[in-house]
């Protein structure tokens, strides 16, 4: 943290959406720290997007609302910006831009570090493998998340992501060790409702404890949606390396960063590219994701869940379509499951976890984990087929094997995938009903698992 | 006519004992069969009752899992929040005091030589020794004498509120510095604080 004072200029040249551009400037550095005060006294932070030909173009984080070019003054403060961490932060809830939301103070700091992060070296990762219980058995017995790994969930608007995104908050462990476990949640541009929905959530599940709260609220100026995910990232980094904690973040909502990133391109006069997203969308959104992983060496991990609203339920639109060529797979969240009241409406044919064959098996969850994952995978998609077919020829039209598939269908979603927002089942108890499922099929049709498994938990015939 | 209805009795009585017997065999065969679908029932009852006695302990296991970790999480927090504003009262305290002692300390002797330091500081930054300089009433003598070393320097009229030090201004205005001791400590309160809390044995 540098304790130098900055420069104070009073010559703003022009004031255009978030941005001020500010004349004569002398030594002002990229990314560097700015405070802008206005006439009456009210400080806001920026940062600096441009310098040249003694310009500088500043961003303002709080919003240029209110904002005149005359009585206006820019303080360069000769940093970037910086979050104060220590252990203390666990617990605690910070607004957007990592100022304290809760009526406490600014944490005493440890350390003060760069919200932007230092970029990973390649050669020092090293490849996750470790499983995370979440305790929401979709994902930990189809969709398994690793620690170190980034999966992304892909929903749409109104679905019930959030509520899957405190869940897992709370839920969230790790087994088989006894290494700290942390959560970073960074509500970006979420109603007040919601952010008031994590926080309660978090604090009567006792969870808040090993948590920290990132809160960016809908009404908050677009701009902090910028600085949001890099503070909380900031915190889970020193949580991970510095004090050797596993840290799952959990960013939501990731389209709202994207608007607010549309929106500042836009105020530059930048060439917009597909939506009118930046060109530059793929490698803003690699500098977040990127910093998931692990490090030779450092007992901690990062690993991150970032949440995204598809527009129109849009796979194919540039905020998911982009984000999925980062991520190691995805989970994507079904309206037609949602609509039939499933919760987690989660659609397994059209998710994956890249990861997930390193981080089950033996060792890890049980042995049986990836068979019986593939032959449950397998049965549902061929009951999906099945009930398409019923659909035309009618239920009377079917064999009696399509019948039995169609039967694996109904009891996947009503006693798998279905499962109340407090239930955290464990690993077991998952694979317990997988078994369950495929034991619906008589043994023949079972071809995916070893016979000294279906011999060991069938439970059929 | 006599023997006749005795041996009609007899017949009678036979078929009685034979219909009595055969019923007596199926009540039994049923009684046995009963006792022993009651036995199947009460074994297989047990196994059942056994998984759901097992069910109800491990939810309530969970369940007070679930609810020890409430408690005790909700107590910890509540319990380092207060141990927070207790440090941050006392740190407070200690600023009061410390920006108290620093306003009233004598501005003979090395004060001078700290002006010196914050005007070079201030050009420094500036790039420019023309400036105009602003401090307070205490500190206009010090600063006063000490601006001869800046050439195209000049002490504004105007007084600010300050503990101490100066804020400079270029002459058109558009370039201002703070470097009053209050925004010094303003700038170091971040690094004073963690050195002041472990004092009050607050670890890291």
């Amino acid at each position: 943290m540098t304790t130098e004072g900055g420069v104070q200029y009073s010559k703003i040249a022009e004031i255009k959406g978030p941005l001020v551009v500010v004349d004569d400037v002398e030594n002002a550095a990229f990314d560097e720290l700015v405070e802008v005060e206005t006439k009456d006294g009210e400080r806001r932070l920026g940062k600096v997007l441009e310098v040249g030909n003694g310009k500088a173009i500043v961003q303002v984080f709080e919003g240029t609302t209110g904002l005149s070019i005359s009585g206006t003054n820019a303080k360069f403060v000769g940093k970037v910006m910086e979050m104060p961490v220590s252990k203390e932060v666990l617990g605690r809830v910070f607004d957007g831009l990592g100022r304290p939301k809760d009526g406490l103070p600014d944490p005493i700091a440890d350390q003060f570090i760069d919200i932007n992060g230092e970029p990973m070296n390649p050669e020092q990762r090293e490849y996750p493998k470790d499983f995370i219980q979440t305790g929401v058995s979709v994902i930990d017995g189809l969709i398994t998340l690793v620690r170190g790994q980034k999966l992304p969930i892909f929903s749409g608007s109104g679905m019930s992501h959030n509520l899957l995104a405190a869940q897992i908050a709370r839920q969230a462990s790790v087994v088989g060790t006894d290494d700290d476990f942390a959560v970073v949640f960074a509500a970006i541009g979420v109603q007040y409702s919601e952010a008031e929905y994590f926080r309660k959530s978090l604090e009567e599940s006792g969870a808040l404890k090993r948590s920290v709260l990132f809160l960016n609220t809908a009404d908050d100026p677009a701009i902090e949606r910028i600085i949001t995910p890099r503070v909380a990232l900031t915190v889970a980094e020193y949580l991970a390396f510095e004090l050797g904690m596993h840290v799952l973040v959990i960013l939501t909502d990731m389209t709202n960063y994207a608007e607010a990133l549309r929106e500042i391109s836009a105020a530059r006069e930048e060439v917009p590219g597909r939506k009118g997203y930046p060109g530059y969308l793929y490698t803003d959104l690699s500098t977040l994701y990127e910093r998931a992983g692990k490090l030779n060496g450092k007992k901690g991990s990062v690993t991150q869940v970032p949440i995204l609203s598809m527009p129109s339920d849009d796979i194919t639109h540039p905020i998911p379509d982009l984000t999925g060529y980062i991520t190691e797979g995805q989970i994507v969240v079904g309206r037609d499951l949602f609509r039939q009241g499933v919760y987690p409406p989660i659609n397994i044919l059209m998710s994956l976890s890249r990861l997930m064959k390193d981080g089950i098996g033996e060792g890890s969850t049980r042995d049986d984990h990836s068979e019986i994952a593939n032959q449950v995978y397998d049965a549902y998609s061929r009951a999906q087929e099945v009930r398409a077919l019923a659909g035309i020829v009618g239920k009377a039209g079917l064999t009696e094997i399509d019948l039995k598939y169609m039967d694996v269908g109904d009891v996947f979603e009503k006693e798998f995938l279905s499962q109340a927002t407090d239930e955290n089942r464990t690993i077991e108890e998952t694979l317990a009903i997988l078994w369950k499922i495929v034991s619906k099929l008589p043994r023949n049709e079972i071809t995916k698992i070893k016979d000294k498994f279906v011999d060991q938990y069938y439970q059929g015939e | 006519m006599g023997r006749r209805v005795i041996l009609a009795n007899s017949s009678l009585e036979k078929t009685i004992d034979k219909i009595l017997d055969q019923t007596e065999q199926d009540v039994l065969a049923s009684l046995d069969g009963a006792l022993s679908d009651s036995h199947q029932a009460l074994d297989d009852s047990v196994t059942k009752l056994e998984d759901e006695y097992d069910k109800i302990v491990a939810d309530g296991r969970k369940e007070a899992d679930k609810l020890e970790k409430q408690i005790v999480g909700g107590s910890d927090i509540e319990a380092r929040n207060k141990q927070l504003l207790a440090v941050e009262d006392a740190v407070s305290r200690v600023f009061t005091k410390a920006v108290e002692e620093i306003s009233n300390s004598d501005r003979s002797g090395d004060y001078a030589n700290l002006i010196k330091t914050l005007l070079d500081e201030s050009t420094q930054v500036l790039g420019t020794s023309e400036v105009i300089v602003f401090t307070n009433s205490k500190d206009r003598d010090v600063v006063q004498s000490t601006l001869a070393n800046f050439a195209g320097s000049e002490l504004s009229s105007e007084t600010i509120e300050c503990i101490g030090g100066v804020k400079i201004q270029s002459k058109d205005g558009a370039m201002k510095f703070d470097n009053t001791i209050d925004a010094k400590i303003d700038r170091l309160k971040p690094l004073i604080r963690k050195e002041i809390a472990s004092k009050f044995g607050v670890k890291e």
